[in-house]
């Protein structure tokens, strides 16, 4: 998409800015809407229409399919509970990956065994593609998929939770101890051990480097 | 490439979420906003619907898929035409031998086929729901508002590891707020009865004692179930999206999801009387055409439905033994074809 608008590039100075008809400021904040469905409960859709994409890919890369069903009652529960949602605690969209993430508790099994098979079916051969450098990329990813889906299934269920709210769901150690409710040093200790597991179970697979997660 | 870059790039992927399935999502949620709390449930004479344990969630989610018009998001083209060939509706796998007290089951389930089998007795005091699944189900939440587990306990059924919760949560009866609400008692049996095949019954009333439960538990049998409200044909090209108690069954255009047909058993005080069915619908722009359907009068209307701008056809029409059944239909089915479908329609309650 970059290169086209390069390519297209127009030589005459920039037009003045089109004013938009509804400024992005002047939409309500996730915390606004909140507050406001307490009073006005049908304002939580919109919490919905802004999350629900985000929320189900990260069940959806922990349990599957089953991710329909648990959008929904992560959404209900989260519902139920507006009243207690606290922003000076945590943003909205973390607040959701963490229900997601008890919701997900009742499934640790299902969650299990996904990854477990996932590990399983990673061990079989694939298809090559036609061009040599997309095979490359397929064969690295390949190789990885593998034993990153066992070292899932052999983390502990708590180590899982903090390591996948980090690396999929974009937390930060402080958001992860919110929504976990536990100090950000028990964090730091989880991620400590998953990481150091998950590593491990890559073995030669693929090389460690630290990134600015590491100090987040 | 670390670890965490690792899991974004090559560890497991997301299905995407489809528009149903957003849909149902975004209906239950509606329904949990629109609803009062507590958990509520309606009258027994009125539709069985809402089983609101801690298992229920996902069932809110498909009965308000089922009733509530999906958002306007999907892919696709209505059709303007269909095609009817023969169709064979999806079972529940199990059934109970005996079956307790001469109850008969109300089945919820999808495409995929029946999940719930919910087994009331006449006034909803007394009964016991079967849920079956790949997966097993979440235990009674007490983080969930009004829920509170009194006890957990290892027990066996047919030599599998089983477990047994008891547990109760806030009930309501009735349509107005604050009526009819207490707590209502439950005891929650789950356990994996074959490979990939879990089983969960919860009971309330008279079949909640832990002898009752495990007596249920092992009188279940392989014996597929049919559903209660069947068809005979169905549009070429479309599936079952969801049924429900009994009484309703929606179908969806796999082409098009925003396209659908409802079938309805509606309970008795929900008839509207024959002469007066153009006046109770929404959007007529049609004149009410009198019809004839298992051999009785019923009542044909074309109607805006108010949404995407389809047009359908809304049908009231019985069955041999006089219980009323409706239909809506799109208008891509022919005058002819929706008469041709209701004659298939049968219900077995």
């Amino acid at each position: 998409m970059v290169g086209l608008r390069s390519a297209h590039r127009s030589i005459d100075p920039p037009p003045d800015p089109v004013p938009l008809w509804a400024l992005p400021s002047a939409l309500p904040t996730d915390a606004e809407l909140i507050a406001r469905s307490t009073s006005e409960p049908e304002q939580f859709t919109a919490l919905f229409d802004r999350h629900a994409a985000a929320v189900h890919r990260y069940l959806g890369r922990r349990v599957g399919d089953l991710a329909d069903d648990l959008l929904s009652e992560t959404f209900l529960i989260a519902f139920r509970r507006r009243a207690a949602y606290r922003p000076q605690h945590v943003e909205v969209r973390p607040w959701l990956l963490g229900i997601a993430t008890h919701v997900v508790h009742g499934h640790e099994r299902t969650e299990r065994r996904r990854y477990r098979t996932l590990a399983k079916a990673a061990g079989q051969p694939e298809e090559h593609a036609a061009d040599p450098a997309e095979a490359a990329d397929r064969i690295d990813a390949q190789a990885l998929r593998g034993p990153l889906a066992g070292a899932l299934a052999a983390l502990e269920p708590r180590d899982r939770d903090a390591l996948l709210l980090l690396a999929w769901g974009d937390l930060s150690y402080a958001e992860i101890a919110a929504v976990l409710d536990v100090p950000v040093g028990t964090v730091r200790s989880r991620l400590h051990r998953a990481r150091r597991q998950t590593r491990t179970a890559l073995g030669d697979v693929s090389p460690s480097s630290d990134t600015p997660e590491e100090t987040r | 490439m670390n670890e965490l870059t690792a899991l974004r790039e090559a560890g497991p992927e997301a299905p995407a979420l489809s528009s149903a399935a957003r849909s149902a999502a975004r209906a239950a949620l509606l329904a949990e906003i629109d609803g009062p709390a507590p958990a509520r449930r309606r009258k027994p004479s009125r539709r069985t619907t809402l089983r609101l344990g801690a298992a229920g969630v996902a069932v809110a989610a498909a009965w308000t898929a089922a009733v509530v018009i999906a958002a306007p998001d999907g892919p696709g083209t209505p059709a303007d035409s269909v095609t009817l060939v023969d169709f064979t509706m999806p079972t529940f796998p199990l059934s109970l031998d005996p079956v307790p007290d001469g109850l008969r089951p109300a089945f919820d389930g999808d495409g995929d086929g029946a999940s719930i089998a919910a087994y009331d007795d006449p006034t909803g005091e007394h009964g016991f729901t079967l849920y079956v699944g790949d997966d097993e189900s979440p235990r009674p939440d007490e983080d969930v508002a009004g829920v509170e587990v009194a006890a957990v306990e290892e027990v066996s059924v047919d030599g599998r590891d089983a477990e047994l919760v008891r547990w109760s949560q806030d009930w309501c009866t009735g349509d107005g707020l604050g009526e009819d609400c207490g707590r209502r008692a439950f005891t929650w049996l789950t356990w994996e009865r074959s490979e990939d095949q879990w089983v969960t019954i919860e009971a309330h009333g008279r079949y909640r004692t832990s002898e009752q439960v495990l007596a249920i538990a092992r009188s279940l049998v392989d014996r597929p179930q049919p559903a209660t409200l069947d068809i005979g044909l169905a549009p070429a090209g479309w599936s079952v999206q969801f049924f429900k108690t009994g009484r309703v069954l929606t179908l969806v255009n796999d082409a098009y999801e925003q396209q659908e047909i409802t079938v309805h058993v509606p309970l008795p005080e929900d008839v509207a009387p024959a002469d007066q069915v153009r006046s109770s619908i929404m959007g007529p722009i049609g004149p009410q055409l009198d019809v004839v359907v298992h051999g009785r009068p019923a009542q044909l209307v074309l109607v805006d439905t108010g949404y995407l701008d389809q047009r359908g056809w809304f049908l009231q029409a019985q069955f041999t033994d006089g219980t009323t059944f409706t239909l809506q239909v799109p208008d891509a089915f022919t005058q002819e074809q929706v008469l041709e479908f209701a004659e298939q329609v049968t219900h077995r309650p």
